[in-house]
């Protein structure tokens, strides 16, 4: 991990914990979608945050945090679901708002194919410096 | 990586199911004769959430997700309604004809948001592919 560390620097390994993130925040939005019409299914989302800030003891990274809702790299990422309570209960007792779910579902899609677009061109970048040297 | 679509595949399918049960309700909302005897009996789709097999990352995140099921397909156990009809074969001797427990105009809005519902499933998929694209295209692109 070390030679990745710099290798690869920060912005990598950090991009490759947001990609995780959001995708386990696609599984839960998805589960909520597949279930819009399950009696007693209570919603579900993803928290990070809360995570995080267990996490806040240890820092190593070379990157400050200067608030808690920033990505700490040095630990491990874990997400996990809390429950959402954002949509109405009906009268069959599930409370998925289907279009506040696909709005989210778009939003958090965006963010992964983003951030995989980053370590796309950061990766580019390594390259283009590797290339520089055959010159 | 592919348990959101797992997820979604069952979506598609409760879905389905309820579209299909619905359509049999609406053909049937005037059979007089069945079979097995009387008018025929309204279907409901008794949906459950099951969890999904619980892979270890999802285990060591602590993330519960759960897949929707058909448990069961019921028959409608009400009295049938009953319309005065007298000379209908069907008719019994006081001359009124049992019809199936089927309101035809809420039947059609059900149908109409099940198949609303398999489209959100539809398009939770693709959002799903499009991400693992974008995420192989690290690979092949970088």
């Amino acid at each position: 991990m070390k030679l990745l560390d710099t290798m690869f620097d920060r912005t990598v390994t950090g991009l490759g914990k947001a990609m995780d993130l959001t995708w386990k925040r696609n599984q839960a939005l998805t589960a909520n979608i597949a279930n819009a019409e399950t009696p007693l299914y209570r919603a579900v989302d993803v928290s990070f945050a809360k995570e995080l800030d267990s996490a806040f003891g240890h820092i190593d990274s070379t990157v400050a945090r200067t608030d808690t809702r920033h990505l700490d790299l040095s630990s491990n990422t874990s997400a996990h679901t809390v429950a959402d309570e954002s949509g109405a209960t009906k009268p069959d007792g599930n409370n998925v708002d289907v279009d506040l779910q696909m709005g989210r579902l778009a939003q958090n899609a965006g963010d992964y194919m983003n951030a995989a677009k980053l370590i796309r061109r950061q990766l580019g970048l390594i390259r283009t410096a590797i290339r520089t040297g055959e010159r | 990586m592919l348990s959101a679509i797992e997820v979604l595949s069952s979506g598609l399918s409760t879905a389905r199911m309820r579209v299909n049960v619905l359509a049999s309700n609406i053909a049937n909302a005037e059979t007089t004769r069945t079979p097995e005897g009387g008018p025929y009996k309204r279907k409901d789709v008794v949906q459950t959430a099951k969890d999904i097999p619980g892979t270890f990352s999802n285990a060591l995140d602590r993330m519960t997700l759960k897949k929707p099921m058909v448990a069961a397909v019921m028959e409608d156990q009400s009295e049938p309604k009953l319309v005065y009809q007298p000379g209908h074969p069907d008719a019994n001797q006081q001359g009124y004809v049992a019809y199936p427990n089927i309101n035809v105009v809420s039947t059609m809005t059900d149908l109409m948001s099940a198949s609303r519902l398999y489209q959100a499933n539809v398009t939770a998929i693709e959002t799903a592919r499009n991400m693992q694209s974008e995420a192989s295209r690290i690979l092949t692109q970088a």
